[in-house]
């Protein structure tokens, strides 16, 4: 196998030796480049790359193709050739496959194609077209006088259709109708013998009457007619014209188009020129068939149930007048055989020993048209208004008081509410019907009438009120109309009707044109905000112009609109009452406002309500709060959200070019950054308090420093002292360091370098654990000492009191630290009054009633008070044990950090830090010092050595013990005191 | 359009995913729909005649959005695999895979010109990727949201995200200005009304949400149906009347765009309704469930 074929993956066994493929191949290959090429090429073979001969169309015998195996042929292959210039632009060629097959592979295709042929051309539309298709040909070729085409008409196809042939073959020829020869013989037989009976009678005009009585040898003489028929030829049916055209009307104009009534009355009257004998059944023909009136001659009709069929037309094309004579002579003479409604269809097709019945069923009932009242008014008046005509209540009847009878008084109300709501045409109707009855003597101006007249007055208000349709009445019948028609408008948009709920209770003209525009805006703007309001309470009841100029301050506020009204109408208030009265608006505008989006308008009336007793008193006075309910909340809670804000951000330049849109920013520095919302509650919400706090820890320590420095001054100095000292110091100027690497590098990063700091101060601590917290932390600080020297405000801490205590402290260290020797009761006692949480780590623990000394007994009496009974019995425990001493500083601390839960953890790592570093001395210090000042009170021999061991004992634990960061303050403390008394103890 | 003429009557089953369907999509002149879900595969069918006609498998997780480009020759899809897949819809092949979000990807979209695709990432961020060129790293990366952002939306010049901290944020490309509505509620899906003006969110708190994109306003509340806990799609009618959006319980119901009533609700599915999509021109819907099928209504 060749290399290259070493890729593929072969399936299955090869069925061929190697050698003999590799052998032909060979072959093949010799064969190609050897002597075969020298052969003419006529002579040569076509092989393939195995060296096989390659035949076409091995099954049908193996031949090679084209000219031996080439596309050329014997005599050459020429190309075809294209030329194409401006002058003679050659026409690009529709090529089909046919251009490319020889003649004898056209004649194999030939059986398949598809097309017509003329055998089956049964209408001859095929054989037309081909003929006007040589016509047009022809015509090109030898122009003929006629230029353009021939026309239709006159080429004919040369082809006879399936049909024509078929009755040629039925023994029909050219030019004959294709009826029934007998049938239309005895047809035409008929029309023979009344010709001559025409011809009989048209001298003696009169005689008509009598001779149209029917006799029995007419009878006798048509039926014998027919035998002597010859076969008469029938030309074929010609082209008929169903309803020729006889007017002068425009083609296709039908006058009668949308009033076939009057085409009827047209009819009508044409028949009634007919004689009056003759048209009994004649405009029922006429109204069942086509009118042909024009073809009936004047005075004579056509008998009933007769039809001019093409027969009729034909036979008396040339004299009508005869035509119609004979014929109404004639139709009672016809038999019931006769029946000419049937001749039309089956005069040729009936049955021997049938015959059509003399009277059919099928007869059209025609009424005649209404006879119209000679008192008739063509126009149409509609009945009774619905609304009641109020314009005899312009001026409000006059109060009248009831009549004594009750019932009349019921009566009365009775029917002016049902008058008002049914309108005038209901009085009318009543008075008319009971005329005779006098309970309705009111209605005819009796007794109660006056009563009556204000009782339908006051309905009528109501129901206008009700129906909001103030306008009535007042305005002229012209724009009632226009309104109703834009309320029709209304309810077909399915737009919300007005409703209108109060009562005006003196409609004057300012308030129906404020009505309108309400009418009007309602009815267009559709107003969510506005258009309840009238199913809302009114705030301003009881001053109903004060309502309304309210009402107008909403409409202004919601949709804007008309100003000049509102003006106009407070015009006559003073400056400062109408900006009280606009503040009264505002208020009672976001009462409704809210009553309406917390719930539904219904529940928002009772709130609403008692907003309004309460709100004319808060908006005047303006000193009760309005109240304050959930609604309320939630309807804050709903104006709160959405809330937009907006901000600048920049997309990316090719952004905006993939948005094919212009970059705003082209050519503009980026923007500074903004502060994230999450950075922001960083800094200002949870770290804040650990930042000050760190803060405080950091200008602690700042002082502290001065306050060993001026230790160091003194001769007296410890080594440990000076480590502390060294740790801070170190500790100070490390921390910017740390800072930087909080804020720009990564986790990873801190996280080497703390743990080598860690390293290097102790390998035990556990650096990974308080991390990130750690640099958090001092991010924080840092962010926030920047915010200081920007000056900007620092969020306000919570009340903590260590920098209360440790801002003092060091002051009073320093001070204490000269005069140290000299007095330690002044010392102690200005760290209890200082502090209370001195007094709880120093205090507290000397003020035990019963180890109480007497150095100390100020500072105790003073902390007594502040000092819990708590931290009392944990000095009384620790005065016990030993072990459960050292604890309880830490519970201690507990307490008082207990707000700090979340920051301890950082803070422990500051303090591990701390102690890492201070390990030996500060732990040891407070110890010392707390062992110390148990021994001051008990025993002072004793002192040292328990101290030592103490400390020695519980190093450990310490570390373990959970501590906040005020434990490292108070570390300090206890650092400082432990000093002052090795100071002392030496 | 009148109540009668919104789409009731199921016409077609859409069977073959295996697990939940997460999202179904018309392609733009609804002939076509897609579908995907927690069997990692994307599907193609004809809704109208309920036939599939192509499956895409090559996440590695559950598929959460799928959008075709307007002319049907790319796909994009995302879901919990964090990448965002560009295919080619007819050879079934991904042409490339945008890799760079934090968290799992919840919604993508081509833009008008399918030169770009913004997916909305669980990582807190929108990011842009582009599509002529061969980068797969983000053009933009929009990272103002403080929550998962659940749904993205674009317009000409527009995108528009929904974010589970309550904000939908609109970033205007062309004024260069980020546009940030707080409804308080976790914004669960975004939608357009047609005529582009209004916004339709879903909130977490069973409370579909219509803003007037230009100021902010808070047009129309739509409740009724349940919507708590899943991200449930919702879109506007194709004549902007109403408002449609599946439930929890399995129900898809229409509301009124104006006034807010429910005009309609049926029973759709047996499970959650996770998508609905209108038909761009018909009365017609197709809607996604958790029970796996894919049900045409019309």
């Amino acid at each position: 196998m060749d290399s290259d074929e070493d890729d593929f993956v072969f399936y299955g066994t090869p069925i061929e030796r190697e050698e003999e493929l590799t052998s032909r191949k060979k072959k093949a290959v010799a064969e190609a480049s050897g002597h075969l090429r020298t052969l003419p090429a006529w002579k040569q073979e076509v092989r393939d790359e195995e060296g096989r001969r390659r035949f076409h169309g091995a099954f049908t015998g193996g031949y090679s193709a084209g000219y031996y195996n080439t596309v050329g042929s014997k005599e050459g292959w020429a190309p075809q050739s294209f030329t194409s210039s401006r002058k003679n632009r050659s026409e690009v060629k529709q090529q089909s496959i046919l251009n490319f097959l020889d003649e004898d592979e056209k004649a194999d295709l030939e059986g398949r194609f598809l097309g017509t042929s003329s055998q089956f051309d049964t209408f001859g539309f095929t054989a037309a077209e081909i003929a006007r298709k040589q016509a047009e040909k022809e015509q090109q070729q030898r122009p003929s006088v006629i230029p353009g085409p021939a026309p239709d008409e006159l080429v004919l196809p040369a082809t006879e259709s399936v049909g024509v042939k078929l009755l040629l073959k039925m023994g029909w020829r050219r030019g004959r109708s294709i009826k029934d020869s007998h049938a239309s013989a005895v047809y035409d037989a008929r029309r023979q013998a009344r010709r001559a009976f025409l011809a009989f009678g048209s001298d003696d005009p009169e005689a008509q009457t009598t001779d149209s009585q029917p006799t029995k040898s007419d009878i006798q003489c048509f039926l014998e007619q027919p035998v002597n028929d010859d076969v008469s030829s029938s030309k074929s049916t010609p082209v008929f014209v169903l309803n020729p055209k006889q007017d002068l009307y425009g083609l296709g104009f039908d006058p009668y188009k949308h009033a076939p009534e009057f085409r009827e009355k047209k009819r009508l009257r044409t028949s009634s020129k007919g004689g009056p004998g003759y048209s009994k059944g004649f405009s029922m023909k006429d109204s069942l068939f086509g009118l042909k009136s024009g073809k009936v001659a004047p005075g004579f009709g056509i008998g009933a149930l007769e039809e001019l069929d093409d027969e009729d037309v034909d036979v008396y094309a040339g004299h009508e007048y005869e035509d119609t004579y004979v014929h109404e002579i004639e139709e009672p003479s016809k038999l019931s055989l006769e029946n000419k409604k049937k001749v039309n269809l089956k005069d040729q097709g009936n049955l021997p020993g049938f015959r059509v019945a003399s009277n059919s069923d099928y007869q059209m009932e025609r009424f005649e048209a209404p006879v119209i009242p000679k008192d008739f008014v063509p126009r149409h008046t509609f009945s009774g208004p619905l609304e009641i005509d109020a314009k005899h209540y312009d001026i409000p009847p006059p109060e009248v008081p009831p009549p004594d009878d009750s019932n009349l008084k019921l009566l009365i109300e009775g029917v002016a509410n049902l008058v008002a709501r049914c309108g005038k045409l209901f009085e009318d109707l009543s008075r008319e019907k009971n005329q005779s009855n006098p309970l309705f003597n009111f209605l005819l101006g009796g007794t109660g009438h006056d009563y009556y007249a204000r009782k339908l007055w006051e309905a009528c208000q109501k129901r206008n009120d009700q129906t909001k349709q103030q306008l009535d009445g007042r305005v002229p019948t012209a724009s009632r109309a226009q309104r109703l028609t834009a309320e029709n408008r209304g309810q077909i948009l399915g737009e919300k009707p007005l409703e209108r709920s109060f009562q005006d209770p003196s409609p004057s003209i300012a308030s129906t044109d404020v009505h309108l525009q309400f009418n009007l805006t309602d009815t267009f703007t559709k107003s969510a905000s506005f258009s309840e309001l009238p199913e809302l309470e009114k705030p301003f009841k009881n001053d109903p112009a004060k309502q309304e100029r309210f009402e107008m301050f909403l409409k202004e506020k919601y949709e804007g609109g008309l100003r000049s009204t509102s003006s106009s109408l407070a015009s006559n208030m003073s400056e400062a009452a109408r900006a009280r009265e606009r503040l009264d608006f505002e208020a009672a505008a976001e009462a409704i406002q809210k009553g309406k989006s917390s719930k539904g308008s219904k529940l928002s009336t009772p709130s609403f309500m008692d907003f309004s007793a309460a709100g004319v008193l808060e908006f005047t006075s303006g000193g009760v709060e309005p109240k304050k309910d959930v609604q309320t909340e939630d309807f804050m809670a709903k104006k709160m959200y959405p809330k937009r804000e907006e901000f600048q951000w920049r997309p990316s330049p090719l952004l905006c070019k993939r948005y094919d849109l212009i970059d705003p920013y082209m050519g503009k520095p980026p923007p500074a950054p903004r502060i994230r919302s999450k950075i922001d509650s960083l800094i200002f919400t949870s770290d804040s308090v650990k930042g000050t706090r760190m803060e405080d820890l950091v200008t602690a320590k700042k002082d502290i420093s001065p306050a060993h420095q001026s230790e160091n001054d003194n001769t007296n100095k410890k080594i440990a002292d000076n480590e502390t000292e060294v740790e801070v110091e170190v500790e100070n100027v490390e921390r910017p360091v740390d800072l930087y690497k909080a804020i720009f590098s990564d986790d990873s990063d801190n996280e080497g370098e703390e743990s080598n700091v860690v390293k290097e101060e102790n390998q035990e601590k556990k650096a990974e654990v308080a991390n990130a917290a750690l640099s958090r932390l001092i991010a924080g600080d840092f962010l926030e000492s920047l915010g200081k020297e920007l000056g900007l405000e620092v969020p306000p801490d919570m009340p903590y009191p260590t920098p209360k205590s440790m801002n003092p402290d060091p002051q009073k260290e320093t001070a204490g630290a000269n005069a140290r020797n000299d007095n330690l009761i002044v010392e102690s006692n200005g760290e209890t009054s200082l502090n209370q949480r001195t007094v709880h780590g120093v205090g507290s623990s000397k003020s035990g009633p019963i180890y109480g000394s007497s150095m100390l007994e100020s500072s105790a009496r003073k902390t007594k008070g502040t000092s819990d009974t708590d931290a009392k019995s944990n000095k009384f425990d620790e005065e016990k044990d030993d072990d459960r001493k050292m604890k309880t500083p830490s519970t201690r601390r507990h307490d008082y950090s207990s707000e700090e839960e979340r920051s301890r953890k950082h803070s422990r790592r500051r303090h591990r830090r701390r102690n890492s570093g201070s390990d030996l001395s500060s732990d040891d210090d407070r110890d010392q010092y707390s062992s110390r000042s148990k021994g001051e009170n008990k025993d002072s021999s004793r002192e040292k050595s328990s101290g030592r061991r103490k400390h020695s004992k519980h190093k450990h634990r310490r570390r373990d013990s959970p501590s906040s960061k005020s434990s490292r303050h108070k570390k300090e403390k206890d650092h400082a005191d432990a000093r002052r008394e090795k100071k002392r103890r030496e | 359009m009148s109540v009668s003429d919104l789409p009731r009557k199921e016409v077609n089953v859409l069977k073959g995913h295996e697990g939940a369907v997460l999202a179904a999509r018309f392609n733009g002149d609804g002939n076509y729909c897609l579908s995907c879900g927690k069997d990692r595969t994307i599907r193609l069918w004809n809704p109208h005649r309920g036939i599939h006609i192509k499956t895409y498998k090559s996440h590695g997780r559950e598929v959460r959005d799928v959008h075709v480009t307007p002319d049907n020759s790319k796909l994009c899809s995302c879901g919990g695999d964090r990448q965002i897949f560009y295919w080619d819809v007819a050879t079934g092949r991904v042409i490339r895979k945008f890799r760079g979000h934090d968290g799992e990807v919840n919604a993508v979209k081509f833009n008008e010109y399918a030169s770009v695709v913004v997916s909305a990432g669980y990582d807190q961020s929108l990011r842009a990727w582009d599509c002529r060129s061969h980068s797969t790293e983000p053009i933009q990366i929009i990272d103002s949201f403080s929550d998962s952002v659940m749904s993205v939306c674009l317009t000409k010049t527009e995108i528009i995200g929904g974010s589970v901290d309550g904000t939908v944020r609109t970033f205007d490309i062309r004024v260069g200005r980020e546009i940030s509505d707080s409804l308080g509620q976790p914004v669960n899906c975004i939608s357009m009304s047609n005529d582009g003006n209004c916004i339709l969110a879903s909130c977490l708190d069973s409370t579909l949400r219509l803003l007037d994109r230009s100021t902010g306003e808070l047009l129309q509340e739509y409740k009724g149906h349940t919507c708590k806990s899943y991200k449930l799609d919702c879109c506007l009618t194709n004549t902007d009347a109403h408002v449609t959006g599946g439930s929890e319980d399995g129900f898809i119901y229409f509301w009124d765009l104006v006034d807010a009533s429910v005009v309609s609700r049926f029973r759709a599915h047996t499970s959650v309704v996770t998508s609905v999509s209108y038909h761009p021109k018909d009365n017609c819907m197709i809607s996604a469930s958790v029970d796996g099928t894919i049900r045409v209504v019309r």
